[in-house]
């Protein structure tokens, strides 16, 4: 294997989420302080974070704060778009729009 | 400046992780940033610490704060920074996320209850890093089975599809195995992690391995990845870690 195939190894750079939350949530977890969470909802939690993870990382590529966007942690944001799809939908297919229901 | 005042309610502690009594406390933003990260030294240990409200951390609320997406992975990276800054300066062995004590006087009574073990723990650490390596290997072909002409051929393209599937994840495993025990070597210590969904791990590739390895001597770890890694699977090291993984059970038992 050549040198170039480690090239993923990038130490300082700020770490992948998901590695961080399997270490800091799912492992390596032994010292407990007087104040106690149930584990299996940290269990639970992390199966519903693990689908957040993808889209936050690409996110951040593109340089979107996510938590800012994501429709799913902000029901209200993502609302908007999908409504005005289903309006030209509608419209395109002749249908009496959402909105014109609303009115 | 004169300080400010702590509000009452800011009476919890958060603990990162316990080092060496003597270290400085790393210069990095607290889970609660109005509090500075600060060494509370008992006895030959020092713990890792930072006030927090309890409003925000107790027991009570906490769940539903756990819930909030956003809140968790900024405390999350807080609480990883802390203990990769204190990593570089010198061994540190790390909390579990969220260790919260209700006030000062029963995070010191835990550092010194456990201050044997706790040293302990740090000598073992000292000079070691933990190190992730996953490995990834192209996802399997789309079946072909339903460009079949006849009910026959469906149902013989599906047996071999399957049959494939299982020599491939059988060779997976034996790949694995052999990959653990080659890096083992070159290690102070390993453990296998759960494989990482694509969605988590962001990759179109399937990850076959993820394991953790606790390194004092990077150069040669390196080098044994380098040796051991097995065609046609990439590798991707990372860390280094605080040694989340080889922190010793007993020290969370009452």
């Amino acid at each position: 294997m050549s040198s170039r195939e480690l090239d993923s190894y990038r130490p300082g750079e700020v770490a992948q989420l998901a590695d961080v939350l399997e270490r800091v949530l799912d492992k390596g977890i032994v010292i407990a302080g007087d104040i106690k969470i149930n584990l299996l909802d940290i269990e639970l939690l992390t199966v519903k974070i693990r689908l957040l993870i993808a889209s936050a990382d690409k996110a951040r590529e593109m340089g979107i704060d996510w938590w800012q966007n994501d429709p799913f942690l902000h029901g209200g944001n993502g609302q908007g778009e999908l409504e005005e799809r289903l309006r030209r939908l509608e419209e395109k297919a002749g249908l009496p729009t959402t909105s014109d229901e609303e009115e | 400046m004169a300080a400010m005042p702590v509000p009452e309610s800011d009476a919890g502690w958060y603990l990162y992780g316990v080092v060496a009594a003597g270290a400085a406390p790393p210069d990095t933003a607290a889970v609660d940033p109005r509090h500075a990260v600060v060494a509370l030294a008992e006895e030959r240990v020092a713990g890792l610490a930072s006030r927090v409200s309890l409003a925000e951390f107790d027991e009570a609320t906490l769940p539903e704060r756990l819930a909030d997406a956003a809140w968790l992975e900024e405390k999350i990276r807080a609480h990883e920074q802390v203990l990769e800054a204190a990593l570089a300066a010198a061994a540190v062995v790390p909390c579990r996320f969220c260790t919260v004590y209700r006030d000062e006087h029963e995070l010191r009574r835990f550092l010194a209850d456990r201050a044997d073990v706790l040293e302990l723990t740090l000598e073992r650490l000292e000079g070691r890093v933990e190190l992730g390596v996953k490995a990834f290997a192209p996802g399997a072909a789309p079946s072909e089975a339903a460009e079949a002409e006849s009910g026959r051929a469906y149902l013989e393209t599906r047996r071999r599809e399957k049959q494939a599937r299982e020599e491939l994840s059988r060779s997976r495993a034996a790949i694995a195995h052999d990959l653990h025990r080659r890096l083992l070597a070159a290690a102070d210590g390993g453990v296998l992690l759960d494989l990482q969904s694509r969605e988590l791990s962001g990759r179109t590739a399937d990850m076959v391995f993820n394991g953790s390895y606790l390194v004092a001597d990077r150069a040669r770890f390196e080098q044994a990845v380098a040796d051991a890694a097995p065609d046609g699977l990439e590798l991707e090291l990372t860390g280094p870690w605080p040694p989340y993984n080889f922190v010793p059970e007993e020290l969370g038992r009452p």
